[in-house]
């Protein structure tokens, strides 16, 4: 970070950032006033996007994390893009603000690749145009969505039921393989397993496969149109449940970004039993990730050994917090339920008991050379495309990126209860595995530690429900950094939510594992990733 | 590969006891509401209004639940100015519809299953797998998952049923012979849940194919689903109504 | 004139008709007046074989004398006969099948000069039959050789049309010249060019010169049965020859190789020693197997039914092979069990490849492709050609009951015989080719199930294939009449043996028919023939006699009646396993009538996961069915580059992959390729000889003079 000096405090990297623009720039960009979130900002024409994105990510060293769109009444389309910065912990956002009959918006995907989705589902979805992106249409939207009809366009009614066009005898795989005899293996969107819908197009000329092409959004169930116009409470219920095996981890998103906005001071004890309950939520998610594993490689014992452990979290889940997947426990403001005395025993001895059993479970699985062979050096992403892809959470991790919200940006009880981030280098699924079991291993430790220091007190303060604005919550969810942006109106109920969850942004180099394999690797590198469509398509 | 069998072996039978008696782990359930009589018609207002999905409606001095739409976002029993509403802490909370039919006894012990992912928000998927788990571990009870919709006798279907999942779902259910069973699981399945009905999915299963049987929860916890296929087979009653119940909508227990 | 020479005559008029016919015929009537004429020729052919083979042991002609070496003479035996009825029985449906085939020519090729080499090559292979000695055999077999050649570049404007011919006319002439020499070898041994004279003579032989004629004939004729490594050929002229001219090759001239083989190496010089025989099976069943495997690799029908045609011959010569070693460790019967074998998969193999080269034609007819990977559900727009395709893929797969499972069950069964030969070292190399044979066995079914699969079954994958319509019945009428002999050949075995039987008696001395197919129906010949009691009532136990009296022929088990201590080694009944299968069929069908008696059926598409829809090309190529072959086999492939490339818009948005490969056949890279280097190494130094200056040119030619003259006075000295 050449540019910038390190751990300036906000001012001063304002001042800082004001002063490059100014020398690198001639002054053509507005640095506008801080968000509510604290995020610096600075506005530019469409026209000039590209070249300001560009340096920001390959000169300043800030990384792409999200893209909201957003349509407002009085004025046209606003694009923000998101860049956050590991090394001072800071943010910053682009805004470009578009004429109310302007369409179309420079691509930066050319230069920023991790845009390339965010870019394709606002295509899609506002049906703005992106000058320059190879790879435009038919994302979110299927073929036989309708034409011209923009779902999140602010006269969009969501309630209305939507009339399909006729099957497209006329389309075509969006193969790009040319070899003889290569065809694409459709697989999906009904799996032969309990596997979510999505459908894989792999290309192959038979036994090895050459490029895969993922088709998602199978389940697009448009949570970002139906919260719009509805209460905080409400949207909280959408955002707990379209993921329900990260509930916590998005709630918690969500009420962050609300609590920026409304100012609200979340009391201690609930910031350390979040950082608990996310972190039991981790654990379980990380159990059921190697269950997955497992089960892909027919290892039936570890399979069950794995499913076993899954299943006591998922009891003890539901006995210390009354859900097994903790739903219903995050509001804005702190928790709704406390974690009542006689359970912390019980947590303690449970939760040393599952890492004991996933420690014993991972000695057996590191001597299990047939298990391994299915792992290793299968579905290899390069640090280097993993850093170009903007990937985050275990996948990134094994990739040789420490990226996480966690360490970086901490919130909750993450101040103080700071977590180790494990990484490894191979960027295959054993080193994938290899993450998720010392994240398992660290989860427990947290939660350990924040039951040693666990302040007594309220477990929430009630917002005071008369600000507006926008925020953005971030969380680093199981599987890595997701962003929650929400725009509050003046009457208090939700005007844009705005989700980026990391399966949408590792889904996207998803394609960068599953190349030059065998058909039957194609199950393990799919578990390997443990990536949820439902987070994804949303 | 001698290591993995020992440890199998030393870990023993996990099953739980459930259908043949009782199962006594606690975290098995997250519970919901269940009908509760209140003291006045203004209670039994306040109770209902305090659930976000209408799966509370009032009736005089009661508040009935329709356990199809309930979300478990315990809201209505957090909130300490409003009477405690009648905790219902099991799971047997499956039910018919009023397509059901019943299936020949012959399918009782040995029924397939095929699932479909109509765009659920994971945790139903989650707790479907565990039902195979072996804590719960559907083969003894001759549940068996089959790859193709073409052996299947029972279609299980969890999700609001997304827009683009319309069609592979009929697709699914019509490659099915007959005689065949669906049963939705989980609040979206049976009623659209938090998210339908809207532009992108529809209000439940029940708008795409007919439903049999209905396992409500959000998601049902893996025994509520165990209950649900074990009343395709015909080997458990369905969800008893309330008299609170029968009360309201004024027909018989 | 026997009867035989007489019908003989007839042929070679009619040869001579259809000749005139085709240069006076006009264009349109060209076709049918070439299919009349063929399919007459071809009966008289057939005529000629049937008497030869039933009433007259054979004939001899002698024609005129010449200057040396006697006369010139053309003589028949039951060896002629048996290839002739294979000739015939392909060159009359092909013929039928040209009348419509030959109409795609019209406007841009002249027919009349395909119509004069069809009859010449059809007389010249009749002739190489017929030749008596050495300078008519070579005669007609260089006419034969020629005509082919002209016959597959006939449509010089296909691509690769000259290559493909010149691979084929370059190693044909060198086969020709290999067996010239082995020929003159032998007349110098016995001073006569009449084959009947080297009959004689060929027991007195010298070690060396028996085996430089059985090397050089049998390299010769390997040539033209296309057996490895001299077999480049045949994948490089089917593809570009004219579909009829493809079954001709596969069908016939091939034969004509196994034919010299067996003459030469079996009648005229039998081999000494078993050495020889084991270099014939170890060739037949490498063939065999290199010929399955690039056969299972390819997408080109007709390219395919070439490497496919190698493997074939690769099972014929394995026969051919153990035939000399058990002739050689003195085990006439097995020998001749051998010879039958190899001679039944000879006739088999025409038959059914000759069916499915017509199919293919129909294919192209009908779809506009032979390539597999375009083609895809023909079996609804096409229900006959299916049918018929169908029959010849069951029985080049070799599936009971049809006529390649006998006589590949055969072949196998008398490999397994090779417990009673003495030597370890053999026993083991017969244990390998068992394997190789087995093996290719295996294959063949995966690379026909190929055909079928990909051609006919499941989605059109490209246009043509969805609009494709049936043949009419010019095509029809050829691929029914191949199919008819396709079951017939495979269901009564026991009719066919004894006939070849007589072809293999003078060859290897011994008569398999007492131990091959036992006489069930005829008791005074089980007494002649001595049958133990116990083994008959075993069999009549089993139901063996089952038609005693209704039908003619000995029985309808074929089996090895062995010593007294193994009675049988190996029985099979086609014919009966026909009728049980009937019956089985019948059965089943019966009893599910009865179960969905009053229930309806209802018909839904194929499970596709939830598709939208199907689209041809999100289903399987039958490139993509055999890549696993391609995989397994990869260090024998060695599939070359010839293009791998990548694009991409902004180094991460890839918009192509580009992947091609070739397989250069292993026998090309380690056989053919390092010779002709070699040669155009030395064609390169010769090349700087020609500087272009006259006195450069005059001396060369005093110092070829001087060079003759050294060599003439060392000569005379």
């Amino acid at each position: 970070m050449p540019d910038l000096p390190d751990g300036a405090d906000n001012l001063a990297r304002a001042v800082a950032l004001r002063e490059v623009c100014k020398t690198r720039w001639g002054g053509r960009f507005v640095p506008a006033p801080a968000t509510t979130s604290g995020h610096e900002r600075l506005r530019c024409h469409s026209s000039e996007v590209c070249d300001l994105c560009a340096w920001l990510v390959q000169d300043v060293g800030y990384i792409f994390a999200t893209l909201v769109a957003e349509e407002r009444m009085e004025d046209g389309v606003t694009l923000t893009y998101v860049f956050q910065q590991d090394s001072s912990g800071s943010w910053l956002d682009v805004d470009v603000l578009l004429d109310p009959h302007e369409r179309s918006v420079p691509s930066i995907s050319p230069l920023v690749h991790a845009a390339d989705w965010h870019e394709r589902e606002v295509e899609d979805l506002f049906g703005l145009h992106f000058e320059g992106h190879p790879r435009l249409g038919e994302f979110v939207l299927h073929e036989d969505w309708p034409e011209g009809v923009n779902p999140m366009r602010r006269d969009f009614d969501p309630a209305r039921a939507l009339e399909h066009r006729d099957e497209q005898a006329a389309w075509a795989a969006p193969t790009i393989v040319t070899a003889p005899g290569a065809f694409a293996m459709p697989v999906g969107p009904v799996f032969s397993d309990f596997a979510e819908s999505a459908q894989f197009l792999l290309e192959t000329v038979g036994e090895d496969v050459i490029h895969t092409i993922p088709r998602f959004f199978y389940k697009y169930r448009g949570i970002e149109k139906i919260a719009e116009g509805q209460s905080t409470g409400r949207v909280l219920l959408i955002a707990e449940r379209f993921s329900g095996t990260a509930a916590f981890a998005h709630g918690l998103g969500f009420c962050q970004a609300v609590e920026a906005i409304l100012h609200c001071e979340v009391p201690r004890r609930a910031r350390a039993l979040r950082t608990l309950f996310a972190e039991l939520e981790r654990l379980r998610h990380h159990a059921a990730a190697i269950t997955a594993i497992c089960g892909s490689t027919a290892l039936a014992v570890a399979n069950s050994q794995a499913a076993l452990i899954e299943e006591e979290l998922l009891r003890l889940s539901g006995t210390v917090t009354g859900h097994r997947y903790l739903f219903g426990l995050v509001v804005p403001g702190g928790l709704a339920r406390d974690l009542a005395d006689e359970h912390r025993p019980l947590l303690q001895a449970a939760i040393g008991d599952a890492a004991g059993k996933l420690n014993a479970l991972y000695d057996m699985l590191c001597v299990s050379s047939s298990f391994l062979d299915r792992l290793e050096e299968v579905g290899v992403v390069t640090a280097e495309k993993a850093m170009e892809y903007g990937l985050v959470g275990p996948v990134a991790r094994a990739s040789g990126s420490n990226r996480d919200m966690r360490a970086r940006f901490p919130y909750a009880g993450y101040d103080t209860a700071k977590p180790m981030i494990p990484t490894e280098h191979e960027g295959d699924g054993y080193a994938r595995l290899r993450v998720l079991f010392r994240e398992a291993e660290q989860s427990a430790a947290l939660i350990h530690a924040v039951l040693e220091a666990l302040p007594d007190g309220a477990i929430a303060t009630e917002p005071d429900r008369t600000r507006a604005g926008a925020a953005l919550g971030t969380v680093e969810a199981p599987l890595g950094a997701a962003f929650h942006w929400v725009r509050l109106g003046e009457s208090g109920l939700v005007e844009r939510y705005r989700v980026t969850p990391p399966s949408f942004t590792n889904w996207h180099g998803f394609h960068l594992a599953a190349e030059n394999f065998a058909f039957q690797d194609f199950p393990i590198i799919l578990a390997s990733f443990g990536l949820s469509n439902a987070e994804c398509d949303r | 590969m001698a290591g993995w069998v020992i440890k199998g072996a030393r870990t023993g039978i996990r099953s739980s006891a459930y259908p043949a008696g009782p199962e006594t782990a606690i975290g098995v359930s997250p519970g919901m509401p269940g009908d509760t009589a209140v003291d006045s018609p203004s209670d039994a207002e306040g109770l209902a209004s305090l659930c976000p999905t209408g799966a509370m409606t009032a009736h005089d001095v009661s508040v009935v639940v329709d356990r199809g739409r309930c979300v478990h976002c315990f809201r209505c029993a957090q909130d300490a100015r409003m009477p405690a509403v009648a905790w219902d802490p099991g799971f047997e909370w499956a039910t018919y519809t009023d397509a059901y039919q019943a299936l020949h006894a012959a399918f009782s012990r040995s029924l397939h299953i095929r699932f479909v992912d109509a765009g659920a928000c994971g945790a139903c998927m989650s707790e479907a797998r565990q039902v195979n788990n072996p804590y719960y571990n559907m083969h003894r009870l001759g549940f068996f998952i089959t790859p193709t919709p073409r052996n299947a006798d029972i279609l299980l279907v969890a999700g609001p049923v997304s827009d683009a999942m319309r069609d592979p779902l009929r697709k699914t259910y019509a490659a099915m012979p007959p005689p065949k069973r669906v049963v939705a699981i989980g609040a979206c399945a049976i009623s659209g849940g938090v998210f339908g009905p809207s532009y992108a999915s529809a209000a439940g299963v029940k708008d795409i194919i007919p439903v049999d049987v209905i396992v409500p929860g959000c998601p049902p916890p893996p025994l509520a689903i165990l209950h649900g296929l074990l009343l395709v087979a015909g080997r458990k009653p369905p969800a008893p109504r309330s008299s609170l119940a029968a009360r309201a909508d004024g027909r018989p227990e | 004139m026997s009867m035989s020479a007489e019908l003989l005559l007839v042929f070679f008029l009619l040869c001579a008709a259809g000749v005139a016919a085709s240069v006076v015929a006009p264009a349109r009537s060209g076709p049918t007046a070439l299919a009349v004429i063929g399919a007459a020729a071809a009966i008289a052919l057939l005529a000629t074989g049937a008497v030869l083979m039933g009433v007259e042991p054979g004939f001899r002609l002698e024609l005129w004398s010449m200057l040396f070496g006697g006369t010139m003479a053309l003589a028949a035996d039951r060896l002629s006969a048996v290839l002739m009825l294979g000739a015939g029985l392909v060159f009359l449906p092909v013929s039928i099948f040209s009348a419509t085939y030959l109409r795609k020519y019209a406007g841009h090729c002249d027919l009349r000069y395909f119509g004069v080499c069809y009859f010449v090559m059809f007389a010249a292979i009749v002739l190489v039959f017929i030749a008596g000695d050495a300078l008519s055999f070579l005669a007609a077999w260089e006419v034969m050789s020629i005509s082919s050649y002209l016959l597959v570049t006939y449509d010089l404007d296909r691509e690769g049309s000259a290559y493909g011919g010149f691979v084929m006319l370059a190693l044909g002439e060198a086969g020709t010249i290999a067996v010239t020499i082995a020929f003159i070898l032998m007349v110098i041994a016995s001073g006569s060019l009449q084959f009947g004279d080297w009959r004689a003579v060929s027991p007195h032989l010298t070690e060396g010169v028996a085996w430089a004629v059985f090397i050089l004939s049998f390299a010769g004729f390997a040539v033209k049965a296309g057996l490895v490594p001299v077999n480049s050929w045949l994948p490089l002229a089917h593809p570009v020859a004219p579909t009829n001219v493809s079954a001709l090759l596969s069908a016939v001239i091939v034969n004509l190789g196994i034919y010299g083989i067996i003459r030469v190496n079996l009648d005229l010089v039998p081999v000494h020693g078993a050495v020889p025989g084991l270099i014939v099976l170890v060739v037949g069943s490498v063939s065999a197997l290199i010929g399955i495997l690039y056969a299972t690799i390819q997408s080109d029908m007709k390219r395919l039914l070439a490497h496919s045609t190698i493997e074939n011959m690769g099972i014929v010569a394995a026969g051919i092979g153990a035939t000399m070693i058990f002739l050689a460790s003195n085990q006439p019967v097995i020998a001749a069990i051998a010879l039958i074998a190899a001679l039944y998969h000879l006739i088999n193999h025409a038959v059914y490849k000759a069916l499915l080269f017509v199919g293919t034609g129909a294919v192209e007819a009908g779809a506009g492709s032979r390539d597999l990977d375009l083609l895809g559900g023909l079996v609804r727009a096409m229900p006959w050609t299916s049918a018929f395709v169908l029959v010849g893929v069951l029985a080049i797969s070799a599936l009971p009951p049809l006529n390649g499972f006998v006589s590949e069950w055969l072949t196998l069964q008398t490999l397994l015989r090779s417990a009673v030969l003495s030597s370890t070292a053999i026993k083991i190399i017969f244990a390998l080719c068992g394997v190789l044979i087995a093996l290719t066995a295996g294959l063949a079914v995966t690379c026909f199930a190929k055909v079928y699969a990909m051609g006919f079954l499941g989605v059109s994958r490209s246009a043509g294939a969805a609009d494709a319509a049936e043949v009419g019945w010019g095509v029809r009428s050829p691929l029914a009449f191949l199919a008819v002999f396709c079951v017939l050949l495979g269901i009564l075995p026991t009719y066919v043996i004894p006939v070849i039987d007589r072809v293999a008696y003078p060859l290897t001395h011994a008569s398999a028919l007492p131990a091959l197919v036992p006489p069930f129906f005829l008791p005074q010949a089980q007494q002649a023939e001595n049958l133990p009691p116990a083994f008959l009532a075993e069999f009549h136990d089993l139901g063996a006699q089952t038609g005693e009296g209704m039908l003619p022929g000995r029985g309808l088990v074929v089996l090895h009646r062995g010593q007294a201590s193994n009675p049988v080694v190996f029985a099979m009944s086609t014919s009966y396993m026909v009728v049980a299968l009937a019956v089985l069929l019948g059965l089943v069908f019966l009893v599910f009538r009865l179960l969905t008696l009053g229930r309806r059926t209802v018909r839904g598409r194929a499970w596709d996961g939830g598709l939208r829809r199907l689209w041809p090309s999100l289903t399987y190529t039958a490139t993509g069915f055999s890549n696993p072959v391609r995989v397994i086999f990869h260090a024998v492939l060695r599939p070359t580059t010839i293009e791998d490339s990548t694009e991409a818009v902004a180094t991460h948005f890839r918009t192509a992959i580009r992947l091609d490969h070739a397989d250069v056949p292993i026998i090309d890279r380690l056989v053919l390729r390092p010779p002709m280097s070699g040669l155009r190494w030395l064609a390169e130094l010769v090349r700087r000889m020609h500087v272009g200056y006259v006195n450069a040119y005059a001396g060369y030619v005093l110092l070829t003079m001087l060079v003759v003259l050294v060599i003439g006075l060392a000569i005379l000295r």
